[in-house]
């Protein structure tokens, strides 16, 4: 398989990501001075409010080490969540260099052409590491950049180890996904199974952090190993042992990937459950197939059930560890001034602002991934059959945005039953009212990334998944930036996040309210008027 | 002609421009109900532009066509109740069993005939139990000819239906649309292959660089069809026999072994042939793109067979 043409195959992924990685890393390094202030007084009250806020993230970032310096703000903002975006890529590649290209019928092709399982698989996983180490470094080039533009230079070396570890995390990530995708049948669900089990160990790392005593199983997720590397910030090490188990993960899950692979037919999971030789000659008698918006649940229900667990069991997490947080907060003196801006009664306000913040990142990835099947029925040829069946072409948008409200209702409110039983369980008293309403609100925020989406699938389908997907990334960006950086509040306004408010605890911000329900309404009635000019299957 | 009168499909102007002389141009065309009519012509002809246009799945950027009377764009909901479609590429059902697909569409056109769908999948030995995504090539076609028969639709539309079928499911397939069209049904099926056309259109289009440049009978068809024979003698070659022969040109020989064409019947140069000592015999069949230049540039086929005998 010749590099150049490997190289090719993965090229949208490390272009986005060194991308990503040079822009985040610069302005977090460059920005510190801007935000922190120039003095060490002012770097020494800025650090006490990044450990308040960190505090109340630690599900999400490790604690920082000094953030009132340029190493410890740097280790702890950028590569903390660059620690998150890396193996969120990593699956992904993962599963499109197994069951993507399979699907595709392009493993076929190129084993049909004499290359080995071994050496497909060794050479995919060879160029993964070696673009995921070029994205990596480039990121590493703009951090070290940044510090000299903002005048504290950091050591080059240092930031090297912290890159180091994050590449030994990354193909760590790689190669779990790499050995999981080896089950599955399809893209869509190698990818989401991979998910389900880097979510479960960046848990068990969340876990570990947020929970005293910690729990012994936490420190076997690769994510604790990456968090043990702190090189950037002052007095910080680098951990040599936690970043050679790292890549001994990724060496032997890799491996078991790869004799896995040899084992198994194409397009079939290395354990194939035998069945009963049974034939059937008549149709289904599933009366859900037979009724508009349940036909396409039902063909959806393991996405929506796995979609409602997964939820409900991180608002469970996250209720879990308030009393933690809000025991620090109340105990900390330094704090206090932070907690007192919050509003109400510390253990809502922390629920409102840690959990509803975490439930739209969730329910805006969740439109997408709809957005991304409507836009992928346009190519499989599903809506030529619904086109070719006496349905007219604005129901079928309408039955698709149908189906999202209806996965988005029981997601939000099944995880939001969750909350409050699980915050009753802890002695943390929610008012119903404002939960249903901060629940509710939930979905025209969700709505908004699925109405866009469904704007471009009518006429460019290939932006209809990395638009809105951009329209998230940025304005959780702007959300988070925004007041760091001091930028005036219409910018701020910008991003959707804002949109929403903070129902659980403030009133109901109804400009966000309005504006987020024009653009579902405009969205969704764009997208059935071009659904009636638009071309199939040409 | 063998349709009762009464217009299933008509064509006016047809056109779809894609630019740089791709598209379907001006296309004329009426079907009447009980044909079964069959859209001859290589790749990327315009056959399946012409058939998306009828369904309504693009625009035409000039032109109309209607089915029924009824306009394919405008009352695109209320043709779709009349047809019954086989796209050229069989849609991705993924994980649902072939039983929940047959529901599943079942249900959009307003319920399922469950004796059909069995006396369908009987005939094609189509298990319904498996996935989608388990299934053969030949198994998801057969799936979709069940999709688009099960309804015994007024009129059948079918791009590259035998695509991927076997001989005998293919033979299986052309019994199941003379049955429809003795039912009263009208086909319209697309394919490249003219041999399988032969079997049961009443009337074939021939379309090329998105002109329809030949609308025939299966009688015309018949005469605008030939086979290159090559025969190898021990002895003298009969030339003169052969180029005497009826319905046989364009004769060439080199050594001991002679080529020629046959138009229709192969009892004359059989004839010919016995009077040298032929040690081995050739016949095949040119391909569909050799016919059309022949016929329509008035040249002859020289380029490979699609189907040889000995």
């Amino acid at each position: 398989m010749p590099p150049r043409l490997l190289l090719r195959q993965q090229r949208v992924g490390p272009i986005a990501m060194s991308y990503f990685a040079i822009a985040y890393s610069l302005i977090n390094s460059a920005g510190f001075p801007l935000i922190a202030g120039k003095t060490a007084a002012a770097q020494a009250a800025f650090g006490t409010q990044m450990q308040a806020l960190a505090a109340q993230i630690t599900w999400l970032l490790p604690l920082p080490q000094n953030p009132g310096t340029l190493g410890g703000f740097v280790q702890w903002r950028a590569y903390g969540f660059l620690a998150i975006v890396f193996p969120a890529w990593a699956l992904l590649s993962a599963a499109g260099a197994t069951r993507g290209d399979e699907g595709k019928g392009l493993v076929e092709t190129w084993l049909a052409s004499g290359l080995s399982r071994t050496r497909y698989l060794t050479a995919r996983g060879a160029a993964f590491a070696c673009v995921s180490g070029l994205a990596l470094g480039a990121g590493g080039i703009a951090t070290w950049i940044g510090g000299i533009v903002g005048s504290s230079p950091l050591d080059p070396a240092r930031v090297l180890e912290s890159s180091i570890s994050l590449w030994a995390l990354t193909l760590s990530c790689y190669g779990i996904a790499l050995l999981l995708s080896q089950q599955t049948l399809t893209y869509r669900s190698a990818a989401g199974a991979s998910a389900c089990v880097l979510l479960v160990l960046f848990l068990l790392d969340s876990l570990q952090r947020s929970v005293s005593p910690s729990p012994l199983v936490g420190r076997f997720s690769v994510f604790s190993l990456n968090d043990r590397t702190t090189a950037l910030a002052p007095s910080g090490q680098f951990d040599v042992a936690a970043v050679l188990i790292l890549l001994a993960v990724a060496l032997v899950t890799g491996t078991a990937a790869a004799l896995a692979f040899q084992r198994r037919d194409l397009e079939a999971g290395l354990v194939r459950v035998r069945r009963h030789a049974r034939t059937a000659h008549a149709p289904a008698r599933n009366v859900l197939l037979g009724i508009p918006i349940l036909r396409g649940l039902w063909q959806r229900r393991l996405s929506v059930a796995a979609w409602t667990a997964g939820a409900s069991a991180l608002a469970a997490f996250i209720v879990a560890i308030i009393n933690g947080a809000a025991g620090l907060f109340t105990k900390t003196p330094s704090l206090q001034p932070f907690l007192r801006g919050l509003g109400g009664e510390v253990h809502v306000a922390l629920l409102g602002l840690i959990w509803f913040a975490l439930a739209q990142t969730l329910l805006s990835i969740l439109a997408i991934t709809y957005v991304w099947r409507w836009a992928d029925e346009d190519t499989n040829g599903m809506l030529e059959l619904q086109l070719s069946q006496p349905v007219s072409r604005v129901s079928v948008t309408f039955e698709r945005a149908a189906e999202l409200l209806v996965t988005l209702v029981v997601v939000t409110f099944v995880s939001s039953l969750v909350v409050m039983l699980v915050a009753s369980a802890n002695h943390i008293t929610v008012g119903a009212g404002s939960m249903l309403l901060a629940t509710v609100l939930l979905i025209p925020f969700a709505l908004t990334f699925a109405a866009v989406g469904a704007v471009l699938a009518g006429f460019r389908p290939r932006l209809a998944v990395g638009v809105p997907a951009t329209v998230s990334i940025a304005s959780y960006l702007l959300f988070q930036l925004a007041p760091a950086f001091r930028w005036p509040a219409w910018v701020a306004d910008l991003s959707v996040f804002q949109l929403y408010g903070t129902p659980l605890v403030q009133p109901v911000f109804v400009g966000g309210l309005v504006a987020m329900l024009v653009v579902v309404i405009a969205g969704f009635s764009v997208a059935g008027g071009l659904m009636l000019r638009r071309e199939v299957g040409a | 002609m063998t349709g009762s009168g009464e217009v299933a499909i008509r064509a006016e102007g047809l056109t779809k421009d894609y630019g740089s002389g791709r598209g379907l141009f001006g296309l004329d065309l009426v079907v009447h109900r009980g044909e079964t009519f069959g859209y001859l012509g290589p790749n990327g002809a315009g056959k399946s532009t012409t058939i998306r246009l009828l369904m309504g799945m693009i625009q035409a950027t000039r032109g109309r066509a209607s089915i029924f009377g009824l306009d394919c764009r405008r009352d695109a909901v209320e043709v779709k109740r009349h047809v019954g479609y086989v796209p050229g590429d069989v849609p991705q059902f993924g994980g649902l069993r072939g039983s929940e697909v047959v529901s599943y569409v079942g249900a959009m056109r307003g319920g399922v005939d469950s004796a059909r769908v069995r006396e369908l999948c009987e005939a094609f030995d189509l298990d319904l139990h498996r996935k989608f995504r388990e299934y053969s090539r030949g198994n998801k076609q057969k799936l979709a000819l069940v999709l688009a028969l099960m309804n015994r639709p007024e009129l059948l539309i079918l791009d590259e239906p035998t695509s991927g079928l076997d001989p005998l499911n293919q033979q299986t397939f052309q019994e199941l649309v003379r049955q429809a069209t003795r039912d009263g049904a009208t086909a319209f099926l697309s394919s490249h292959v003219l041999s399988e056309v032969e079997h049961i259109c009443t009337r074939v289009g021939i379309i090329r660089e998105g002109h329809l440049v030949g609308d025939r009978t299966l009688e015309e068809l018949h005469e605008l069809r030939f086979h290159t024979v090559e025969a190898e003698f021990t002895g003298p070659v009969p030339e003169e026999a052969v180029r005497s022969a009826a319905g046989v040109g364009d004769v060439r020989v080199e050594g001991s072994r002679l080529t020629c064409t046959v138009h229709g019947e192969f009892a004359p140069l059989l004839d010919a042939l016995r009077q040298g000592h032929a040690v081995n015999l050739v016949s095949t069949e040119p391909s569909l793109e050799s016919i059309f230049l022949a016929y329509y540039r008035g040249t002859q086929p020289d380029d490979a067979a699609t189907s040889a005998t000995t």
